[in-house]
């Protein structure tokens, strides 16, 4: 660590104006006057704008009825604390706050509703009223195949995944600096796709995509909450447009804590169907996912926790139903996993409660329902296309690391002896999708036989700058140092999707292996041209240099070819000039990457107070073929502390008036070294057939899989007081109450 | 903002009364938070980092004299023989950072009813000493704190120090929060026994609007370790008598619900933290005695 990183607000633009927006704090009103007056004349202050001033059209998705539509401010009603209703552009930060306080806004009660399930029920307070009904989205999916068998055994569940706060360590913010040349902007945005910031913005602004050139300089994090191109980036943009001047603004944590998207937040009504042996039947889900004020393009989520609710199992037959409901709170979008966390911890939670009902051991139940590794690629009943996969080798490794038999004996000598404290068992095995969208690359060998490499993909913290350069390196044979990777900044790179989905390696990876391999080809024929030699007598010899086999005399380096390449009269006919090569890859829906694994957690419940002490968790992942270790063990570790966090602590509260009551770090329990432990990680290596690499995601496996492992191991340790289930996240209170419930 | 920088206790006593409304500033772990949440707007601020007479400790005559500006790095690392149950307690606080720069001053001066100092000081019996430009006084933890965040201190006073009587036998601390470190504790509870007189003094935090003694509790347990002559044997403390005492506790407390626990809960978990003090506090003695 050095500190030279420069993020967003390390960036200084001479005379940049600083905006502070106004934020609601009513869940739920009518605005009636918004009262600049004082505010417009305190010092500092360059304007003050509302609703009506920046003639900005709503943001609409096509996820949901256009009725949904977000406005960039407010105008005639808030729908959730933190919205933002005007903003102050000052000649300072302090300035614009000062003022800012000045703004007064009447509000005009509305009824609120923030339980996404007390908002289906008739006569809930409507959000949209237009719209006659808070469901902004409902879809019915049921698998091709009928019903094969009826089930002998049956449990329910009403599972609670919650809402997640995603809390990067820098929050949301945006410097946008007009561009005369350009007649736009040059923008700096924390973010994690910036094509599609240039996309969302110059669509807002009425400029051309070209004209709004953005860049996304160091970024501190973004799980998912830097993917939305938000209301307070696009309001910043049309006033540096606008006054012909720079603004930027950062939100301070405690804005952040209700402006930045949340995650997860739905409520799943869980039945799931067996024989007595436990082979599954089938599987029916209720699934009410609460998009917050705005549904939109977070809606689309939910349909992947659909398309994974099968997990690892062969599962027959799914009924499948999904609300997407609005509710007076924060909009909800993707956080780390983005709709497969939850689809993995409501399929493995519900085969606990089967293995459980059917007095079986977990690991016996998952062997036998397991898809079998003969059977990809594999299409489950809730349409997904499975890749490849092989479930038994990670759940027998994970079982192995953890001595599972063991466990389960030291468990039973606690339970037999009456112990306060409990041991439990937890286990996970799970499946996620990976590798959306296309990405290209450019790979250009100059003068000096250094190397640049430019990607779509969009890393902020997850070592592409490392990963690609050892691809480039790897392929031309020219040394990782002298490789750059050029990515990040809508001018130099060329349309990409950026970084989220864990798709990076795969999609943006194969890309820049794919023009490297051109790149190589395309120096062999030169190297040939120039000596005269067919391409096939080309070879390059371990210090990277080309010759002809068996003339040990004759080399050429990479430097003198991309001279040669840059000069149109050593080239050879029909050749382009420039030593370089583009390629792009992507993928369609249907050949998405599965990568999958098996992670257990051991912990242990003081059934006297409900606390839960993590003692171990292990993880084994299998990302298909591993390119740099070091970066996936990175992924896993803090992948795995999301997830542990999520089964423990993390939870968005808010009041029955929509009031956030833990939108600050003093409240929101984030995990801390002092909670964690040392994880015992693992990999097993099934190469995905779909790319060159036989790459799959990484980057949420470790948040997907450790969820349910750590609450399957929670609940464990109390079943046999004839607890069956606890909703996350797992606070000593809710534990203690639900050994209470049962065991009076 | 006017910052008021005094380089000794006479020139800060002086500041503070010709500055009533200047708000004293020890290591600013509470102070900065609420000025970050702009719950308060003081138009001085009255830094006492630099008050020699506040950030030393003496002992004299078995009472520890802790400089209200005393760190709990501090207690931790130089008092914790003397005084157990405020170490044991210092050492669940916040987080390295936060116990390099708070303050057991500072934790009396917000008077949080969480503030996990007080319970043990309350156990111990400390006194807490005032002073301003005219004169000192001091009284039990008890009268000082007199609500949630309020106390008996007069707008010209300032807490220079605490007097903890050193312990004569063994003292315990534990609380429940949500997780195990940087949190606000959903219940807590300190327990000191006191062989040379034969008595058990209490201290209930988070569970009401100030740190409570469990007197019942006290006089319960006396009861039960008088009668079965335990203080002299060491013998052991019936499990019925623990689980009465945990009750006692539990029932003395006067906890609400909020975010962090319901009433139920801050109850039941108060009777857990009682009886395990109180097994471990007399194993120690059991353990001494040997
Ligand atoms: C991240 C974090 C974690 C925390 N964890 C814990 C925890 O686990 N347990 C816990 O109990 N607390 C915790 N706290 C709260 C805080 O650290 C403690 O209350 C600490 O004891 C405050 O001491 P201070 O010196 O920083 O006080 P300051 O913030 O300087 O002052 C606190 C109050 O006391 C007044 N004051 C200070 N000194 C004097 C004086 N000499 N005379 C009169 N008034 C005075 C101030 O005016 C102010 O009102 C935490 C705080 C943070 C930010």
């Amino acid at each position: 660590m050095t500190g030279a990183a420069k993020y967003t607000e390390d960036v200084s633009v001479e005379g940049a104006l600083h905006a502070v927006f106004v934020r609601s704090f009513m869940a739920h009103a009518r605005i009636g006057d918004i009262d600049f007056g004082s505010a417009v004349g305190m010092p500092g202050v360059v304007g003050v704008f509302g609703a009506g001033d920046l003639d900005l059209g709503p943001e609409n998705s096509d996820e949901v009825p256009d009725v949904f539509a977000r406005p960039m401010l407010a105008n005639e009603t808030v729908r959730f604390v933190g919205e933002p209703i005007a903003v102050v552009v000052a000649d300072t930060l302090a300035e614009a706050m000062d003022a800012a306080a000045l703004v007064l806004v009447d509000y005009d009660p509305l009824p609120v509703v923030v339980d996404p399930e007390e908002a289906l029920a008739r006569g809930a307070p409507l959000l949209f009223p237009e719209h006659g009904s808070n469901v902004a989205v409902e879809r019915n999916f049921t698998s091709r195949a009928p019903r094969e068998r009826e089930p002998e055994v049956v449990v329910t569940g009403r599972f609670l995944n919650q809402r997640l706060s995603a809390v990067p360590m820098e929050t949301n913010g945006a410097l946008a600096v007009p561009d005369p040349d350009t007649g736009g902007l040059k923008m700096w945005i924390p973010c994690q796709a910036p094509h599609w910031m240039s996309r969302e913005i110059s669509k807002a602004l009425g400029l051309e995509e070209k004209q709004v050139h953005v860049v996304a300089p160091a970024v501190g994090g973004g799980f998912g909450a830097k993917i939305a191109t938000y209301p307070e980036q696009i309001v910043v943009a049309a006033i540096a447009h606008r006054l012909g001047r720079p603004v930027r603004y950062l939100e301070a944590r405690s804005e952040s804590m209700v402006a930045m998207t949340q995650g997860r937040g739905q409520v799943q009504h869980v039945r799931l169907g067996a024989t007595k042996e436990g082979m599954i039947t089938d599987l029916e889900v209720t699934n009410i996912a609460d998009q917050g004020a705005y549904p939109g393009e977070g809606s689309s989520l939910s349909t992947l926790t659909r398309q994974m609710a099968s997990g690892v199992y062969r599962i027959p037959y799914i009924h499948y139903r999904t609300f997407c409901v609005a509710t007076n709170t924060t909009p909800t979008f993707a956080y780390r996993g983005a709709g497969r966390p939850e689809a993995a911890a409501l399929i493995e939670r519900a085969m606990d409660m089967l293995a459980q009902e059917l007095l079986m051991d977990p690991v016996e139940l998952r062997r036998k329902n397991f898809i079998p590794k003969e059977a990809f690629p594999y299409k489950t009943a809730s349409r997904a296309r499975y890749d490849i996969g092989d479930y038994e080798a990670t759940l027998d490794k994970a079982l192995e690391m953890a001595g599972y038999e063991k466990l389960r004996k030291q468990q039973q000598e606690r339970r037999a002896a009456g112990d306060v404290k409990q041991l439990g068992i937890g286990l996970s095995c799970y499946v996620e999708l990976t590798g959306f969208g296309t990405d290209s690359s450019t790979v250009e060998v100059h003068e000096d036989g250094s190397v640049s490499a430019t990607t779509g993909t969009s890393p902020h913290g997850q070592g592409h700058e490392t990963a690609w350069a050892q691809l480039v390196s790897a392929r031309l044979n020219i040394p990782h140092e002298r490789v750059q990777i050029v990515h990040s900044d809508t001018r130099l790179t060329a349309k990409g999707d950026g970084t989220m989905g864990s798709r990076s390696l795969q999609i943006g990876g194969s890309a820049v292996h794919g023009a490297s391999v051109g790149v190589l080809e395309k120096a062999k024929l030169l190297a040939s041209h120039l000596f005269e030699v067919s391409v096939e007598d080309i070879v390059q010899h371990d210090d990277g240099r080309f010759g002809i086999a068996g003339v040990p005399d004759s080399v050429v380096g990479w430097g003198e070819l991309a001279s040669a390449a840059s000069d149109p009269a050593r080239l050879p006919e029909g050749m382009d000039p420039g030593l370089s090569a583009k390629d792009k890859f992507g993928y369609d829906d249907n050949t998405m990457s599965y990568p999958f694994g098996a992670h257990i957690a051991v912990a242990e419940v003081d059934t006297e107070t409900g606390q839960v002490k993590l003692l171990r968790h292990i993880a084994v992942d299998d990302c298909g073929r591993i390119l740099n270790p070091m970066l996936v063990e990175g992924q896993v570790h803090g992948g795995v502390a999301q997830g542990v966090a999520q089964a423990l602590f993390e939870e968005v509260v808010y009041d029955e008036d929509g009031n956030p009551l833990n939108a600050n770090l003093a409240s929101y329990d984030m995990p801390t070294a002092a909670e964690l432990i040392n994880f015992e990680t693992a990999h097993t290596e099934t190469p995905s057939p779909l790319n060159p690499l036989g790459a799959k995601g990484i980057g949420e496996s470790g948040t997907i899989g450790s969820t349910p492992a750590v609450q399957n191991a929670v609940i464990d340790a109390v079943n046999h007081l004839g607890v069956r289930h606890i909703d996350m996240p797992l606070k000593p209170e809710r534990v203690w109450r639900a050994i209470r419930r049962t065991a009076g | 903002m006017e910052i008021l920088s005094p380089s000794s206790l006479q020139e800060a006593l002086l500041a503070k009364s010709e500055t009533p409304s200047a708000v004293p500033m020890a290591g600013g772990t509470d102070l900065m938070v609420e000025l970050n949440f702009d719950r308060r707007r003081p138009d001085a601020i009255l830094d006492l980092t630099r008050v020699p007479e506040l950030n030393g400790w003496e002992r004299a005559d078995g009472v520890i004299r802790l400089g209200a500006g005393v760190t709990y790095a501090r207690l931790v690392a130089e008092i914790a023989p003397e005084l157990p149950g405020l170490a044991i307690a210092a050492r669940t606080v916040g987080s390295p950072q936060i116990r390099n720069r708070g303050t057991v001053g500072g934790n009396l001066g917000s008077a949080s009813p969480a503030g996990d100092a007080l319970p043990p000081l309350l156990a111990a019996g400390a006194q807490v000493v005032l002073a301003s430009a005219t004169g000192s006084r001091s009284m039990p933890l008890t009268a000082f704190i007199t609500g949630p965040k309020t106390t008996s201190l007069e707008p010209g006073e300032l807490i220079t120090a605490v007097s903890v009587p050193v312990a004569t036998g063994p003292q315990q601390f534990s609380k429940i929060g949500t997780r195990n470190a940087m949190v606000i504790a959903v219940a807590s509870f300190a327990l000191a026994l006191h062989p040379e007189r034969q008595a058990v003094t209490t201290g209930i935090g988070s569970a009401g609007p100030r740190p409570l003694m469990a007197t019942a509790a006290e006089s319960f347990l006396k009861g039960v370790l008088d009668e079965e002559g335990l203080w002299d044997t060491h013998g052991p403390i019936l499990p019925a008598a623990a689980i009465r005492f945990g009750e006692l506790v539990a029932d003395a407390a006067q906890p609400i619900d909020d975010i962090r626990g319901t009433i139920r809960y801050r109850r039941h978990a108060l009777g857990v933290l009682a009886r395990r003090t109180l097994g471990w506090a007399w194993g120690d003695l059991r353990k001494g005695s040997r």
